[in-house]
């Protein structure tokens, strides 16, 4: 029963890492504190695998896990060093896609929002994954009201990085 | 375009980008340990619990007992051992109780709301602590002394006994050097505390900023 669950979870998760990747490129700087979120994230999933039967799709569940796990849950295990690899590594393969004002526009954006605070990056992530307000209320317990208003105070903080 | 909206397109089109691990490589992270917060509050609150019921039964000897005998406050030292003794198992059980409500299937508010309260039980179990040594330590002191003058055979009361000055003097080193010594102990624990739950403190409020 037990291996079973296992191979259950794994295939599961295998199938909807991105999820977890897309959260550890938030909110890590580099690739160690990136594994070191995915592999706490993974632990968390895991323990609270038991109680997930089904009654939302596995991956409706992962935001939840996962983002509360990368919020509150994990503890960083060093001062992670400001650095600025993925920006580097990711805009090479893409730089080909964009002319050269978008692609610097990108990069800024991108790095303000690693300058944004854990709630605020929770507020970005969930709009480019496309969740709509009730949707991103649900998964952080504030109001939808209050979800609109912090997601506009983030997007005009946003905009001001981008057009001082 | 806005800037968000293109950083939507843009964020689709990373996906490809994103780093694969494969069926084994996640399987053998199920048997990682976790450094979650979790973990870390529930350790540090059992010790905080164990360290203070280790005092608590190493300072009893029977010399101490012949002495609380002596001083006639062995009925109320006994009284004392289990209003503490009560009082710290309520404190154990209402922490195990928040301990298990802590779920990482809950919304964040929610989640942050019940971690910091269950750290919140450990912490009101320190300040009940402090206060009962407090109160304990001033009442012991005053049946010690009282104890001392009316057994003790001078020739020359007047000589041994305080003024009321003295008195005062003495009652203000005594005070004031509890408080200092159990204010020592709240700011070490305060530290410890701050630590531990910085981020998820400022994170709470920054979550409930707003909320009606």
């Amino acid at each position: 029963m037990n291996k079973e669950l296992e191979h259950q979870f794994v295939t599961n998760l295998e199938k909807h890492q991105n999820i977890a990747h897309k959260i550890c490129r938030i909110y890590t700087n580099n690739q160690d504190s990136h594994n070191d979120l995915f592999q706490e994230i993974t632990i968390q999933l895991w323990k609270a695998y038991p109680k997930f039967r089904g009654e939302a799709k596995f991956s409706t569940w992962m935001y939840r896990v996962a983002l509360n796990t990368a919020i509150t849950l994990y503890r960083k295990k060093k001062r992670s060093i400001q650095t600025q690899d993925f920006d580097t590594v990711d805009f090479k393969i893409k730089a080909e896609e964009y002319d050269d004002e978008t692609e610097q526009q990108l990069k800024v954006m991108y790095s303000a929002i690693q300058e944004l605070n854990d709630i605020e990056k929770a507020l970005v992530f969930l709009y480019l994954e496309d969740k709509n307000y009730r949707e991103i209320s649900e998964t952080l317990g504030i109001t939808e009201v209050n979800a609109r208003v912090k997601m506009n105070r983030v997007k005009t903080k946003l905009k001001n990085i981008l057009n001082p | 375009m806005d800037g968000l909206d293109l950083l939507k397109k843009d964020w689709k089109k990373r996906e490809g980008s994103l780093p694969q691990l494969s069926y084994d490589q996640i399987y053998k992270m199920l048997w990682k340990r976790s450094s979650s917060i979790v973990k870390w509050i529930f350790v540090i609150s059992i010790i905080e619990f164990l360290f203070w019921a280790l005092i608590n039964i190493f300072m009893a000897d029977q010399e101490y007992w012949k002495e609380m005998e002596r001083i006639h406050l062995k009925e109320f030292t006994v009284v004392i051992y289990v209003i503490n003794y009560a009082i710290t198992f309520f404190f154990i059980y209402c922490f195990y109780k928040n301990y298990r409500k802590i779920s990482s299937t809950d919304n964040a508010a929610q989640l942050m709301k019940n971690i910091l309260r269950t750290r919140k039980t450990v912490k009101y179990y320190i300040g009940y602590i402090l206060i009962s040594t407090a109160i304990v330590a001033l009442v012991y002191t005053y049946f010690m002394m009282d104890y001392h003058v009316s057994t003790s055979v001078v020739e020359d009361i007047e000589k041994y006994s305080f003024t009321p000055v003295q008195w005062l003097i003495f009652a203000g080193i005594m005070i004031g050097g509890l408080a200092a010594f159990l204010g020592i102990i709240w700011l070490f624990y305060r530290v410890i505390y701050g630590i531990l739950l910085r981020r998820l403190n400022k994170n709470y409020k920054e979550l409930k900023k707003l909320e009606v």
